[in-house]
């Protein structure tokens, strides 16, 4: 690198005898410029990597890192479980799978989701970004897709390691195959799911620490009011409630588009009854998804650029 | 106890944001109780299932876990706690009162609510509604002195307590039974099965250690948190941002 | 009258030495701490305040050591760094719960002294988020006077003040200094350091690089040639008597600029290598020759060239 110092600092003239501009060396640039899409590109990896800890001290990447290894250990003992001793099916199924690590994603998007946005509005660094050519939705789209990556990769991986482990014990392929897909598309909605709600709730709390808290309480909230509401409407023999109850949390919302799309087994008493309720639990997870969008939209509309 | 940090600390604990999310448990566990009491009528199995799930699993740890760690937090992290820090004032005594405040804080949005709603779902001041707000007012406690001691050893604060509440103590809990014994939910609920007696185990408060080694284990949490707090604070660095 | 007496304090984190070895004592009157970023002025005064234990020797004030010692927070007033400070009280409240704090007897009379002296007793009133920067810092101030205390601790005081803020402060350190206490303030802005600090202390590199009056320091650094500018009535004449003499190293004549003249310095540029003999003899060549002087002056006698060569040497 070449410092100011080494250049030619002999004076300009500039028309007057008052004033000199000394070419201290600094350089216009007239080249092309990258243009929007190399900027959403950038932002998405940039927060995908943030979300695992990459491009961030040491510390930081210990948590991301050791919640993803809890997700998948379970998976890798039973791939080597089924490889070592033999069987004919999985313990349990992908949906099922996708149903334990629910509590881990949680705590996963509650210590990422706010580390991926709030930093940027507390410092005001979105000004920075919102004077380059990226659109304020941009902003929202780069951050969301990222998000919900990372989370589809903390949910899709263990469901892999399975998948592989079942190749490995030679279970049959298309059956594996099929299923493993019903799992993957459980964890992009998972992903979608609590990554936007994520992500609004740490856009409006810009300390960290308090978007931590107030995103796990929602989630925690909301996974045993649904728990509670649906116990009490078994127990009080109300079926149409009791099929209906999950619909307000969020991973009871997806195991219930999972069911009723693919026409499986309930899991953990998760089954919309027949074509309507599918569509509830369906429609609903649209909404909830759009909604968040919509509301991440607004928040940034709001962001002043200065 | 010093009242200028107990007014400063409730103010920003009580903050509006903070306030809204602290206010939203116990509203929806009221909401919950008249739902459920207008739909099954007074039931105690269904209270206590309540109680226990929505209660002692969640709201408890979850207001402590607001409460103790913001109680302190917020201010290391942001350097403000040096003006607590740099006057004549024994370090114990601050811990002691952000304890407090904490507590106090659980007491009003968590210890509280639950009674009403023990009330509202056994439609009297039964055994179960009390036992049930024995053990909360325990399990708040502890939980506050644990999470604001774990806030002035870490900034991941909130994360660790959320792995402690959640993962340690719902997850490896519900699969390793010697997990249980190092639960402060558990040490709680032995509070809870006492006072409710001999229906605790199917009203759902059965709890995996004795009465004795619970209060014990509860104590003991709770005053060597609280001293641990005031030791850390008497050597704490104050560090930029991160 | 207090002092600060630190002896032989080293600390460090980790691998990183902040402060190496560093002897000094910080009397009454306003002692500036001088140093780039990084050189441990920040470390230096969270040791003299008691939140850092030094990693060895020793930091005491007035004979006590100050880390882990919370009585002595009654004889120091601490104005940190960063600007964080409960925002959502006012101002008033503010400094009042730090008078409290201190169990002041009277502590709203001492809340209102200390908004005064600050002169912020019109803001008092407005929350402290809703404060500027120079307004803060003020409030900082107020806070760390409150209880009235022998000992100042400022850590980069003029931070983002704006020129008239920063009079302002400098006065009040100025006042301070003159009541008998002991102020110390850090900073990397020269030109305040030297017109408030009658002494100071200067950090390069954790290392404790000189101290004292900084004139004092500038005439100790005898290896160093000192730069002189001379206008006479014959500059080349003075110029040949000089560069016979030793007490100089190199004599450069100025010349005028025809093109635009006045806008370039005249005359010589001396680089005095024996400071004491040149002094001495230039008068005195001049008188021999009927050489007028106009004007002889230091070139770099600021506190600026002072400090840049002790952080390049």
């Amino acid at each position: 690198m070449q410092t100011p110092a080494d250049r030619d600092t002999t004076p300009v003239p500039n028309g007057g005898a008052a004033g000199v501009i000394h070419d201290i060396g600094y350089q216009r640039y007239d080249g092309s410029r990258l243009g929007r899409g190399y900027l959403l590109r950038t932002l998405f990896l940039d927060t995908l990597r943030g979300c695992y800890g990459f491009g961030r001290s040491a510390k930081s990447k210990i948590m991301p890192l050791v919640l993803f290894g809890f997700g998948c250990l379970p998976a890798i003992i039973i791939a080597v479980i089924l490889n070592a001793f033999g069987g004919e099916e999985l313990p349990m199924t992908y949906p099922e799978y996708l149903w334990t690590l629910s509590m881990l994603v949680s705590i996963y998007v509650a210590g990422q989701a706010p580390q991926a946005v709030s930093r940027d509005l507390r410092f005001r660094a979105t000004s920075l970004y919102f004077s380059r050519p990226l659109r304020r939705g941009d902003y929202v789209v780069a951050k969301f897709a990222a998000m919900t990556a990372a989370v589809l990769i903390f949910t899709g991986v263990p469901m892999l390691i399975l998948y592989l482990g079942t190749l490995l014990a030679k279970l049959p392929f298309w059956e594996q195959t099929g299923d493993v897909l019903v799992g993957l598309v459980g964890a992009l909605l998972t992903a979608l799911v609590l990554g936007g709600i994520s992500l609004v709730i740490a856009a409006i709390t810009p300390r960290r620490g308090f978007g931590v808290a107030a995103i796990i309480t929602v989630l925690l909230v909301a996974n045993s009011v649904a728990g509670v509401v649906f116990g009490v409407a078994q127990e009080t023999g109300r079926e149409t409630l009791s099929a209906y109850a999950w619909v307000l949390s969020p991973t009871g919302l997806v195991d219930g588009v999972l069911v009723g799309l693919f026409d499986l087994p309930a899991v953990n008493g998760v089954s919309p009854p027949g074509t309507t309720g599918c569509l509830v639990y369906l429609s609903v997870t649209v909404l909830l998804v759009s909604a968040c969008a919509g509301l991440l939209l607004g928040r940034y509309r709001k962001v002043s650029v200065s | 106890m010093n009242g200028v940090v107990a007014r400063l600390t409730l103010r920003s604990l009580l903050g509006r944001r903070r306030a809204i999310l602290l206010a939203c448990l116990p509203a929806l566990l009221l909401l919950m109780a008249v739902a459920i009491r207008w739909m099954a009528g007074p039931d105690d199995d269904l209270a206590g299932n309540v109680l226990g799930h929505l209660v002692a699993g969640t709201m408890i740890p979850l207001l402590a876990l607001i409460a103790g760690t913001g109680a302190i937090g917020p201010e290391i992290d942001d350097g403000s706690i040096i003006y607590l820090l740099s006057k004549p004032l024994s370090r114990y005594r601050i811990a002691v009162t952000k304890f407090v405040a904490a507590t106090g804080v659980v007491l009003v949005f968590g210890v509280v609510p639950t009674l009403i709603a023990g009330y509202v779902l056994t439609g009297q001041v039964s055994r179960l509604a009390l036992g049930f707000t024995l053990g909360a007012t325990a399990a708040g406690t502890a939980y506050c002195a644990l999470y604001l001691a774990l806030a002035v050893l870490s900034r991941h604060a909130v994360v660790i307590g959320l792995l402690y509440a959640v993962v340690w103590e719902s997850i490896i809990g519900g699969f390793v039974p010697g997990a249980q014994a190092l639960s402060v939910q558990q040490w709680a609920m032995s509070l809870t099965q006492r006072v409710i007696g001999d229906q605790a185990a199917e009203l759902g408060a059965k709890a995996a250690v004795g009465l004795s080694t619970g209060v014990v284990l509860l104590s003991v949490v709770t005053v060597a948190s609280v001293w641990y707090t005031g030791w850390r604070l008497r050597g704490l660095r104050l560090t930029g941002d991160e | 009258m207090s002092a600060i007496v630190l002896s032989n304090v080293s600390r460090w984190f980790g691998n990183v030495v902040a402060v190496n070895d560093v002897t000094m004592t910080i009397g009454p009157g306003v002692t500036g701490l001088l140093g780039p970023n990084g050189a441990g002025k920040s470390t230096l005064i969270h040791m003299m305040g008691g939140f850092l234990a030094p990693s060895t020797g020793s930091v005491t004030l007035d004979d006590e050591p100050t880390w882990r010692n919370e009585r002595l927070y009654r004889r120091i007033g601490l104005v940190p760094e960063r600007e964080a400070m409960y925002d959502v009280v006012t101002g008033w409240e503010f400094v009042l719960a730090n008078a409290r704090l201190h169990r002041l007897p009277d502590p709203a009379g001492a809340a209102r002294t200390a908004l005064a002296t600050v002169e912020m007793t019109n803001a008092r009133d407005r929350q402290i988020a809703t404060y500027s920067k120079g307004m803060k810092q003020r409030i900082k101030m107020a806070s760390a006077l409150v209880h009235d205390p022998p000992v100042l601790l400022l850590d980069e005081p003029f931070n983002g003040m704006d020129p008239r803020q920063r009079l302002s402060l400098m006065d009040l350190l100025h006042t301070m200094g003159e009541q008998g206490r002991t102020v110390l303030f850090s900073s990397h802005i020269l030109e305040e350091v030297e017109q408030i600090a009658g002494s100071i202390q200067v950090m390069v590199a954790g290392r404790h690089a000189a101290s004292g009056d900084f004139r004092e320091i500038r005439r100790l650094m005898t290896e160093r040639p000192h730069q002189y500018t001379i206008r006479s009535s014959d500059d080349r004449a003075l110029a040949s008597m000089l560069i016979a003499d030793a007490s100089t190293q190199g004599v450069q004549v100025l010349t005028q600029n025809t093109k635009t003249p006045g806008t370039d310095p005249e005359g010589l540029r001396v680089q005095a290598v024996d400071f004491a003999r040149f002094v001495r003899v230039l008068p005195w060549y001049a008188r021999e020759r009927g050489i007028r002087l106009f004007e002889v002056s230091p070139a770099d006698e600021s506190l600026e060239s002072v400090f840049s060569y002790l952080v390049t040497r």
